[in-house]
């Protein structure tokens, strides 16, 4: 029974969870959209949901806070949920299966044989590397072995959330556990790196949608970021952006620019340096992101996000081994060092002058002339 | 080849100018129009990203009647272009200018040009006027790579990278846009940009005091040559490009 329920495609499975087909296109007509697609690729997203087999997907949990899978279950179309948990078979899932112990177990690594090369790899949450890996171990295993061991022969290798993607807060200094992200720790895999702290429930159907119907990994940018979703800045597409460029600013988190809903920039809003699409998709079925309920951005799903804090600052400290200052604070501290020099200079060449000896008067050097 | 050199005779230097000073055309017309363009650039670029960061006395009523940061940032943006184009312009005049352009250039694996460096640091801790130089000296010119033209490309990358941080996927993205991942993102980029950028300030300090030191106490009319391009030294001066 098993083995008809895998090879089913999505719509097979959408339609014995009760779900029409007219809901069904609505939910591949707003998939093409959120993947900035042109309306010509509906019928071809259709298609593959109702004909390909699911995708087989391994769903692994390392050193994470389940923020991912907790964000992934609350996508806001209607059927979104039942889809994102319909459109894949996901065979091994810690948290959300069945089954549980050596049965577990068995799940991943006959899924990891039966569907050798077509399987993805779908990691939450990163691995710790320090001591052999001792600090995640999931049945008495290091998760680092269970993840190299997995990525071998996957398909393609998905780094859910900022964790797998950055390190995110595990990572972040001093990293006991010397927590790394999944693309540092494999190699030769088609990866791709989906940030956020958690990344928005849309955005990772549309990875999966994606995957799925055109069977390769969407065009990623530098960071291996799908670019549909994150090729621009919060900043360019937020709805304050107005305020910024009049120059308008909230000061403090009580003054009348917060009421009025200025820029928060001067309160230490990431916006302008991270890319996401809390603008575009919000978040909570659409309601709102943090930069809409008077709260900056914090650049969740930017590298190193928890290190370049304070939140509440505009800048921050640069990563010069033992100066914890802001580059400002640097640069007039540097800036004064200066004036000082060259006022001093300046006062003993006038003590010197004052003192009636002339600069050069008694010089040694040889009176030669050149050329 | 003369001796004490400094001991004038005020009667003979007037009626024999010409045995006491000479003059050097040194500073061609493109090397004095970028240091020009290039200060006012860097003044402007400057004192326009001190307010991009620390944006002050926020304008009253709708955001529609305003445009202050948008504004500013055209001015720092139009800023950084221009200073893009006359550092390339002054990098390309190194190679075909006079050899006054070239000079400064740092030769590290010469122990001449080390011995340079701290006898000019050593004349002006002592406060002595040593060898004259109608180029740059060692010192001079260690300080200029440094700080003009490190901190100049650095500059460039970083700010192209950071601008072109608004047209994702467009031409100066792909020409800048790996700096982002290399400095480890778009905010930590951002602060490096930031304190690249006080390098000026420590520079423009150094550059006008050692300017006005040098021009006043040595009589070469340093101040001047910038603007006509001519220097002067006295008879009996170590002259060295």
């Amino acid at each position: 029974m098993e083995t008809h329920t895998r090879s089913a495609s999505t719509y097979d499975v959408l339609r014995a969870h009760g779900v029409d087909r007219r809901r069904f296109l609505k939910f591949c007509t707003m998939m093409a959209a959120a993947m900035g697609l042109d309306a010509t690729v509906v019928p071809q997203i259709v298609e593959a949901l109702e004909t390909k087999p699911r995708l087989p997907v391994i769903w692994l949990h390392g050193l994470e806070c389940t923020c991912c899978s907790e964000s992934f279950i609350r996508s806001s179309h209607p059927i979104a949920q039942d889809v994102i948990l319909n459109m894949i078979s996901l065979d091994y899932d810690d948290t959300l299966m069945a089954a549980a112990g050596f049965q577990a177990e068995e799940n991943r690594k006959r899924t990891m044989k039966d569907y050798s090369g077509q399987y993805v790899l779908a990691v939450e949450g990163n691995a710790p590397t320090a001591d052999g890996g001792v600090y995640c171990t999931v049945g008495g295993e290091t998760f680092l072995n269970i993840l190299q061991e997995t990525a071998e022969n996957a398909k393609a290798v998905i780094a859910w959330g900022s964790c797998a993607s950055n390190g995110c807060v595990q990572a972040a200094k001093p990293n006991p556990t010397g927590a790394k992200p999944i693309h540092e720790l494999i190699s030769h895999k088609a990866i791709i790196n989906v940030p956020g702290c958690p990344p928005i429930a849309e955005v990772m159907t549309g990875v999966l949608t994606y995957i799925l119907t055109f069977g390769a990994l969407p065009e990623l940018d530098r960071y291996g970021r799908p670019k549909m979703f994150y090729a621009q800045r919060i900043h360019d597409k937020c709805y304050r952006r107005a305020f910024f460029d009049a120059g308008q600013f909230v000061e403090t988190w009580d003054d009348e620019g917060a009421k009025k809903g200025w820029c928060l920039y001067k309160m230490g809003c990431r916006g302008p340096t991270t890319y996401n699409s809390c603008p575009t998709f919000k978040w909570n079925n659409g309601v709102s992101y943090p930069i809409g309920s008077g709260h900056g951005c914090i650049g969740c799903s930017e590298e190193n996000f928890w290190d370049d804090g304070p939140f509440y600052e505009r800048l921050s400290s640069i990563p010069v081994p033992g100066i914890d200052s802001t580059p400002d604070a640097i640069g007039a501290v540097a800036a004064g060092a200066a004036l000082i020099g060259v006022g001093a200079h300046f006062i003993s060449t006038e003590v010197r002058r004052a003192a009636g000896k002339k600069i050069g008067s008694d010089t040694e050097a040889q009176g030669k002339e050149g050329r | 080849m003369a001796t004490s050199t400094h001991e004038f005779d005020p009667q003979a230097m007037g009626q024999h100018p010409e045995q006491y000073f000479r003059r050097e055309y040194v500073w061609q017309l493109p090397v004095r129009i970028t240091h020009w363009v290039n200060a006012a650039c860097l003044t402007v670029l400057f004192l326009t990203g001190l307010y991009i960061s620390h944006p002050l006395l926020a304008p009253s009523g709708e955001a529609v009647h305003h445009f202050v940061m948008g504004r500013v940032r055209q001015f720092h943006f139009a800023a950084a272009m221009l200073f893009t184009v006359t550092f390339m312009v002054r990098v390309y005049w190194f190679w075909v200018g006079n050899n006054y352009a070239r000079s400064g250039f740092p030769y590290v694996w010469r122990p001449q040009w080390w011995a340079d460096l701290f006898r000019q640091a050593a004349d002006y801790l002592r406060l002595e006027r040593g060898h004259v130089h109608l180029g740059h000296n060692s010192l001079g010119g260690a300080t200029y790579t440094v700080f003009v033209i490190f901190l100049g490309w650095c500059q460039i990358f970083t700010g192209m990278a950071l601008y072109s941080e608004s047209n994702p996927g467009g031409i100066l993205n792909r020409l800048f846009g790996w700096v982002l991942p290399l400095l480890g993102g778009s905010f930590q980029t951002h602060m490096w940009h930031h304190f690249f950028a006080w390098g000026f300030v420590v520079f423009a300090i150094l550059h006008v005091y050692i300017v006005l030191y040098d021009s006043t106490q040595y009589g070469n009319g340093l101040i001047t040559s910038i603007i006509s391009g001519y220097k002067f030294y006295q008879k009996g001066d170590f002259k060295e490009d």
